[in-house]
């Protein structure tokens, strides 16, 4: 059993690298047969990150079989690298399979052949993802955000035109700098502690000398402020909105899982280097999370009701999800944690569904109408009538409206967090978890920090409902001369899907937040995850596990050459020649 | 039927409803009455068989586990007063979806309108049987969600949308406000379960956070009800179509808030804090609600101001915690229920039938309408308490308790002459209603000529007009049960005794009841007389404006001093950050260590690195003006980096780094033909430029010295007593089978990332590729460069050169020099490819020399020369590449190994004899493929640009289907 | 040899920073670059110096630090130079098309 999860922890990575590399063979048209390919692909991705969802929560949180972890080219840690599959990595997996999907489907419509390598470019986007959220080791989480920027900056880019490539431009110059920064705190981290595999970090950290401690922190902090670039934390952030608003719709909408990879590393890492046990460095930069999450919080409101169109808006959707993220991380509590994680899920299911929702609205109206209707608003448009005499009659709503309708509403309820959908519950669990009802959590003492996270998320949520109430609004009920939207079936599709997927996560609530909550609680317990990493053993050459290995092999063919030519026994002889 | 599944089946009822008549047709209106009758006439019908189990207090409960672990779990609880506030929403929401069938026109699309209906009907049902108060906010919040967009049924009218957006915007923060409380209490109580809840009244009172949970829900519970200073959205929320009006702000949502006092007042009430707020709110909103409803020109306005001046009323009462009153106020909550739903019926055919609900504009429609005319005026007698009638009794027994002394202050004396002087000013603008409407001169002008309306239409006022009368006159045998279960159950043992007798005798109380209807007769004249109607009405009696653009200008304005949306200010507020973040963990104690392990400094280095230095600030001050001598400096310090890697032994680094520096040296040259030209214009520099120049140059130096004193920090200082890096140097060749450490650790240790590192290599070939198919250089570049037209003039005055002939010649000796190298670069390539594993080299490094190779062709001949000879096809070189490194990689799976495990074998190949064979060299050699086709793919796009614009068909290489 | 690497990685960035932010595209493009020659030294002292150590394993030498330069650093700073290179190939190409989009090549599209 262990050994097949074993090989599918890679699964997710390879399989989309794999594919890209079908497509770039592939060349440029054949996009017909590249996005089929893609869907396939992606949906056996996404069954892979289920299967490792379900192996995470069959385990008891806190043990150590809790993570199963995967020695890549078979070196151990902290020398080779590590792939861990636990709770959290399994559930962002899961997460960016089916955002991927959801962009995928919708660009099939039409969106894929404005450009060019579009399937390519976002399978390496899914690789680079998955590859970040299930590596064990500093550097290759470098590499990994390198991998998914890269990919990210080419589907900024696809369609060209100019604010595509003027945004385009100032994404990847604030993001190169960032790299750097990464860099710089990667390396200074090894200079300090001697080692990258994140494991080994924590398990040094409590050793340290002073002066080492200080270099150690200085090297997180750097990395740290890498990380809240893409998390958009203020004033990190500016390139966020222009950046998402320019995108094509799909890539947009599976950006809105992009801003959520800072937000998982700072999950991953923090309480784990900066736990309890990291002594004189415990809780480093938590004063400084919470404060910089509750500034985004208001800022993205602040957007939220300047932005004057809907891709803007979304934006900021995104920019107050981040915010209420890291200051509920930095409360550093496990119940906050666990509805920040539901949270999660919530919000960029929900931002996901609206970028796409966005365009098929924007396609049946004129350019400009927000403004226009802004000021129709605003100052009344001249010919409302006094209406004596002939009592008014509603306007009948065509289908299309009326769907498009449902589908906003239903967004705008999920990012305003009001019921009925996981909105309301993630924003419930956060509360509940700074005001706890259970006896034993009850006696402790609400602080100034309880009250103020419960105004922010009330607070945020009022801003967000005013501002989707105002775009929603102006889009659906201002009588400008609109034309209703040609929309295809296959575009419809995942947004429904998404909104269901919000829907039954409404109604599976209980399993849910059980998993989130044991989540946190193995992200604040991370003894498990440090000694699960460093204890883990090497294969030795003997158990033929070869029908697993073959079960995710995407070239077993080609190996087959020499397999007969190496199979008895002397395989990876290491130190094989005296 | 268990009484479980009957609760629940009570709450889905409306919403099935609610799902169906979406999806009836558009003009299914007789349909969706009788659908939407049908459901209220079950739900009624439900719920009475409720009434033996609730009858003697007692209480229906069913739990279903939703989030048991936040204690939130899905509970149903009916007990009488719920069972009670049940029947009202379902019967009279009967009455008004009959009522509606009539009053929309046939030309509404009813669906969506009987669909939200039912609806709402659902969550406010969901309010009342909610066990659990997190359950009870979520259904709140729903009702103002729908209350939205019943309001704004007639979405084209802009009065519609304000008040729908007003309505949604007070009654939800409220609800938030709401939320907020109610996790406070549930964390006081330690459960959100309300049976726990209401047993934990003395904890809850005690709790030092009473207070702040205790405001958080009444901001609630006073939004919703409209009670000053919130009762503004109210008079706005008229423009919804007339039955949303009598259904949502006469019996049932604006009575969600007195519903949730009721509900907690035994648990918060009897304390200093909920007497002031509650009763001093009540009483304001009583009074105020009262006197501007007399001023009201609109019917619905007039309605809608007794609306709050009732509810205040009956907050008072709640205000006021004594039992007696709480009984009062629930019976209020009942008649006010049953008059003002008449009420805007009445008004709702009065402005269906003549076309206008302006005071002003009507008179005398009694000869017009005279059962409606009765009808109306019986609920407006109710409404100003006229004895017999059922408005009567409960403003009696208020009376009755506003004499009780309660805490003696000044306050509370006064409050029986406010109380008969609000009700005066109600009989004032009850009068002025039927007075002004139904008599005097018959109308003039009106849109249409008044006539009665048909009877199904008149029904439900008929019906509920009954029920005032016979409530008014036998008080006792008709609601006097209904009150009891209500009363018992929240009030339980301390329910006082009280009789429902319309004849007290001669007591203060009437008293009050007969002064409050000779001053409001007195009230109405003096208004007549002076024509009071006539004047400008206080600020209070308009909801206030709130247009929609001021929060987004404010919000603009916000955005423009934190936000930005240019580059350089985000760059250097991140470098900023950055850099105080690196800073501050590090001032504290000294971080040097006491005896700095130092090398012997080497002048030769120090020279290298003193043009290195010249060369790095040259580049920075020439890359405005000068490109080509920016990119000529930034070599010289690329140098400088590579020599330093030679001098400290690091050969791999040195080698790279020299490689790359010439590709991209190219790739910039490349470039450079698209820049535009030196412009002088942007020589000039203002005082702000400056100023931003040395903030720049402060922050450059200060960034630039930090970073060197880390790295010479960590230099001087001994490694960590355990580095990995001792691992890989004792492993590497044992384990690895490589003499060089680094390339060991590049395709076997750390494969993995080699892995990335190529992946990204060919993601941005890709890109660079897309974006540059899509290249539109500007007009002014387009051309061709200076040089080249100059030459091409020559060839053109000189009649003995062919054109072109020139540009031949003048690159013929490189060229054809770069044309011998071509193999040689190629061997050299492939000998540093093979000598990787033990020799610096490898797969990156030869494949970036074979790159070199063939740009130099493209340099020497031109593209067309080149692509006529060798087929260059980059996208398969990298899908190649890929398989490779794959098939590397997945090969170990089949003994058993992880990813990327390397395996080596000697396979005998017969005349050869034994080859050494090993994972690690296909490895290297996919990552060859791949960086020699993403690197040719770069630069043959960025060649082809100066091509295109010349030549029309697409370039060989830009098709790969050609070939 | 520490303070001079010290101060040229000190110098590199400083320029580099400089170049970052300035207003013409092709200023940050070349203030990358030698950002990220700053970045590869910094990275590459972080494994300490060793001058005149065999580059490889020799036969007979102990494999200790003592006697060879980290050979961890030298590995990420590889692989950094190569991100480094495609994503200056990637920014290079980009801010042609901006130029070639907006007419200028002012980092925002537009003079100011």
């Amino acid at each position: 059993m262990n050994e097949l999860i074993n090989h599918l922890a890679i699964a997710p990575i390879l399989l989309p690298l794999a594919t890209a590399a079908l497509m770039v063979a592939l060349g440029e048209r054949r996009r017909n047969i590249k996005a089929t390919i893609a869907v396939i692909s992606t949906l056996v991705t996404i069954i892979f990150a289920v299967t490792l969802l379900n192996f995470a929560n069959s385990q008891p949180p806190g043990s150590a079989e809790s993570i199963s972890v995967y020695l890549l080219a078979n070196w151990p840690a902290p020398f080779g690298i590590v792939l861990v599959v636990d709770r959290l990595s399994a559930l962002m997996l899961t997460l960016a399979g089916v955002v991927t999907f959801a962009g995928l489907l919708f660009s099939i419509a039409r969106w894929h052949r404005v450009g060019l390598h579009f399937h390519a470019l976002l399978q390496f986007l899914l690789a680079g993802l998955n590859g970040a959220f299930l590596t064990g080791d500093l550097f290759n989480l470098f590499v990994f955000f390198e991998v998914l920027l890269a990919a990210s900056y080419g589907l900024v880019l696809h369609g060209s035109g100019t604010p595509r490539v003027k945004a385009g431009l100032h994404y990847i110059a604030v993001n190169l700098v960032a790299s750097t920064l990464f860099l710089i705190g990667a390396s200074l981290i090894y200079g300090a502690a001697g080692t990258l595999n994140m494991a080994d970090i924590a398990a040094r950290v409590p050793g340290l000398g002073d002066s080492e401690r200080m270099l150690l922190e200085a090297g997180a902090a750097i990395l740290g402020v890498a990380f809240l670039v893409k998390a958009g934390m203020w004033p990190l952030c500016f390139w966020l909105p222009g950046a998402y608003a320019a995108a094509v719709p799909p890539v947009a909408a599976v950006f809105s899982i992009m801003t959520k990879v800072g937000v998982y590393v700072i999950l991953r890492l923090w309480p784990m280097v900066f736990g309890v046990e990291a002594g004189a460095s415990a809780y480093f930069g938590g004063n400084w999370l919470l404060i910089g999450g509750i500034v985004t919080v208001a800022f993205g409101a602040i957007g939220l009701l300047a932005a004057q169109d809907l891709p803007r808006l979304a934006s900021f959707n995104l920019l107050v999800s981040s915010g209420t993220l890291l200051a509920a991380i930095a409360v550093g509590s496990v119940g906050v944690t666990g509805g920040a994680l539901f949270y999660l899920v919530s919000s960029t299911l929900a931002v996901c569904a609206f970028f796409l929702l966005i365009d098929l609205i924007e396609r049946g109206r004129i350019p400009g109408a927000d403004v226009l209707a802004v000021t129709v608003e605003a100052l009344g448009d001249e010919e409302e009538d006094e209406k004596d005499g002939a009592d008014p009659v509603g306007i009948a709503i065509p289908a299309t409206m009326a769907i498009l309708g449902i589908g906003f509403a239903a967004c705008a309820l999920l990012l305003a967090g009001l019921p009925p959908l996981t909105g309301f519950i993630a924003k419930f669990l956060m509360m509940n978890a700074l005001f706890p009802t259970d006896a034993e959590a009850a006696s402790t003492t609400i602080g100034p920090v309880s009250w103020t996270l419960l105004a922010m998320l009330l607070l945020s949520g009022f801003a967000v409902m005013i501002a989707m109430m105002r775009a929603g609004i102006r889009v659906f009920w201002v009588p400008l001369e609109s034309t209703v939207p040609t929309v295809r079936f296959l575009e419809v599709v995942p947004i429904v899907a998404l909104l269901l997927i919000s829907a039954t996560l409404t109604v599976q609530a209980g399993p849910v937040s059980r998993y989130m909550h044991a989540t946190a609680e193995s992200l604040h317990a991370p003894e498990a995850y440090v000694r699960g990493v460093l204890s883990t053993k090497r294969v030795k050459p003997q158990g033929q596990a070869t029908g697993e290995g073959q079960a995710t092999s995407p070239a077993p063919a080609k190996v087959d050459g020499n397999g007969n030519g190496t199979g008895n026994g002397n395989a990876p002889e290491r130190g094989g020649q005296p | 039927m268990s009484n479980e599944s009957l609760l629940l089946l009570a709450l889905a009822i409306p919403f099935l409803g609610s799902l169906v008549a979406a999806l009836l047709p558009t003009n299914a209106r007789n349909l969706e009455a009788w659908l939407a009758g049908a459901i209220a006439l079950t739900e009624v019908g439900v719920l009475s068989l409720f009434y033996t189990s609730v009858a003697d207090g007692g209480v229906v409960r069913a739990e279903w586990a939703w989030l048991p672990e936040a204690g939130l779990s899905f509970i149903l609880r009916l007990d009488g007063f719920a069972w009670v506030f049940a029947l009202l929403v379902s019967g009279i929401g009967g009455l008004v979806f009959l009522y509606a069938r009539y009053y929309m026109s046939p030309e509404d699309p009813v669906p969506r309108f009987f669909s939200f209906l039912l609806a709402f009907m659902g969550c406010m049902l969901g309010i009342v049987l909610s066990g659990n108060l997190i359950q009870m906010v979520f259904f709140w919040e729903m009702t103002s969600f729908f209350s939205f967009l019943l309001i704004a049924y007639w979405q084209h009218d802009a009065a519609a949308r304000a008040g729908a957006r007003l309505a949604l915007m007070v009654t939800a923060a409220g609800g938030l406000c709401l939320f907020g409380g109610v996790i406070v209490l549930g964390y006081i109580v330690g459960s959100y379960d309300l049976d726990k809840v209401l047993a934990a009244g003395i904890t809850v009172r005690a709790s030092p956070l009473y207070l702040p949970a205790l405001i958080l829900i009444l901001l609630g519970a006073f939004t919703k009800s409209a009670q000053f200073p919130f009762q503004f959205w109210l008079p706005r929320a008229m423009a919804a179509p007339t039955p949303v009006s009598a259904y949502l702000h006469s019996a049932t949502m604006v009575k969600a808030g007195i519903f949730l006092l009721v509900r907690l007042w035994p648990v918060l009430s009897g304390t200093e804090s909920w007497l002031w707020i509650v009763g001093t709110t009540g009483l304001i909103t009583f009074v105020l609600g009262a006197f501007l409803a007399m001023f009201q020109n609109d019917l619905k306005g007039v309605l809608a101001y007794s609306t709050i001046s009732h509810l205040g009323l009956t907050t008072l009462l709640l205000g006021m915690d004594s039992p007696l009153a709480t009984v009062a106020a629930i019976f209020h909550l009942m008649n006010h229920a049953t008059f003002k739903a008449s009420l805007f019926m009445a008004v709702g055919i009065i402005d269906h039938e003549t076309g206008t609900r302006d005071i002003r504009k009507l008179s005398g429609l009694y000869h017009f309408m005279p059962v409606t005319a009765t009808l109306a005026m019986v609920a407006a007698a109710a409404m100003a308490g006229v004895p017999l009638l059922n408005g009567f009794l409960s403003k009696e027994m208020f009376f009755a308790e506003t004499i009780e002394i309660h805490d003696g202050s000044f306050l509370d004396t006064l409050l029986p002459y406010f109380a008969t002087l609000a009700a005066a000013f109600s009989v004032a603008y009850s009068l002025r209603f039927i007075r002004e409407v139904f008599f005097g001169p018959p109308p003039t002008n009106l849109p249409h000529t008044p006539e009665e309306p048909p009877h199904w239409m008149r029904l439900p006022i008929e019906i509920l007009v009954v029920v005032c009368l016979v409530v008014g006159i036998v008080p006792g045998i008709t609601i006097g049960p209904f009150l009891d279960v209500a009363v018992a159950s929240v009030l339980g043992a301390s329910a006082p005794k009280f009789n429902l007798a319309v004849w007290h005798g001669f007591t203060l109380p009437f008293l009050m009841s007969v002064v409050a209807l000779a001053g409001g007769v007195g009230v109405y004249a003096l208004l007549k007389r002076f024509n009071l109607n006539a004047l400008k009405l206080p600020w209070l009696s308009r909801g206030e404006q709130v247009p929609s653009d001021v929060i987004g200008v404010a919000a603009r304005a916000l955005m423009r001093i934190f936000g930005t949306r240019q580059l350089q200010p985000q760059l250097r507020t991140l470098v900023c950050v950055a850099f105080i973040a690196g800073l501050l963990p590090l001032v504290g104690e000294a971080l040097m260590p006491v005896n700095p392990r130092l090398t012997p400094i080497d002048l030769a280095f120090a020279f290298v690195w003193i043009i290195g230095t010249v060369c790095a600030v040259a580049t920075a001050y020439q890359a405005k003006f000068h490109r080509l001598a920016a990119l000529i400096f930034m070599s010289g310090a690329g140098l400088a980096t590579c020599i330093t890697f030679i001098y400290l032994s690091a050969p791999d680094l040195a080698l790279t780094q020299l490689l790359v520096e010439i590709v991209t040296t190219v790739l910039i040259l490349l470039g450079l033909r698209w820049l535009p030209k030196r412009d002088e214009g942007l020589l000039k520099t203002d005082s702000s430029m400056l100023m931003r120049r040395y903030v720049d140059l402060t922050l450059a130096i200060v960034v630039g010295a930090g970073l060197a004193f880390v790295a010479f920090a960590v230099m001087t200082r001994e490694h960590p007593e355990t580095t990995i890096a001792q691992y890989f140097l004792s492993r590497s060749y044992t384990d690895g089978g490589g003499h060089n450490v680094v390339n060991v650790i590049l395709v076997d240790f750390r494969g993995f990332d080699t892995m990335g590192e190529i992946t990204v290599l060919c993601i941005v070939a890709l890109s660079v590729f897309a974006l540059l198919r899509r290249f539109r250089p500007a007009p002014e570049s387009i051309g061709a460069p200076e040089q080249k037209r100059i030459q091409e003039a020559f060839d053109i005055e000189h009649p003995d050169r062919r054109p072109g002939e020139t540009i031949a010649d003048y690159l013929r000796i490189p060229s054809v020099i770069m044309r011998l190298l071509f193999p040689v670069i190629g061997t050299l390539g492939i000998y540093l490819f093979l000598r990787g594993h033990d020799f610096p080299g490898g797969g990156f490094v030869a494949g970036l020399t074979l790159a070199v190779a063939i740009i130099l062709q493209y340099m020497g001949g031109g593209a067309a020369w080149v692509e006529d000879r060798i087929r260059v096809f980059p996208l398969r070189w990298m899908a190649v590449g890929f398989a490779f490194a794959l098939a590397a990689g997945t090969g170990a799976w089949l003994f058993g190994y992880p990813f990327l495990t390397s395996m080596m074998t000697d396979v005998h190949v017969p005349l050869i004899g034994d080859v050494h064979l090993s994972s690690v060299l296909l490895f290297d050699l996919g990552v060859l493929a791949i960086v020699l086709g993403a690197t040719v793919l770069v630069l043959i796009a960025l060649a082809h640009q100066s091509i295109r614009t010349h030549r029309k068909p697409k370039p060989a290489v830009l098709t790969e289907e050609a070939a | 040899m520490e303070i001079i690497l010290a101060l040229s990685i000190g110098a590199l960035t400083s320029s580099g920073v400089w170049l970052i932010l300035r207003s013409r595209t092709y200023q940050v493009l070349i203030g990358l670059s030698l950002l990220s020659y700053a970045v590869n030294l910094f990275i590459f002292s972080m494994g300490r110096l060793r001058t005149a150590a065999p580059p490889i394993l020799k036969d007979g030498l102990p494999e200790t630090l003592a006697n060879h330069t980290d050979p961890v650093p030298q590995a990420l700073v590889l692989t950094a130079i190569v991100i480094t290179f495609a994503m200056t190939a990637l920014f290079l190409v980009v801010l042609l098309a901006a130029r070639g989009l907006a007419r200028n090549d002012h980092v925002d599209g537009r003079e100011f």
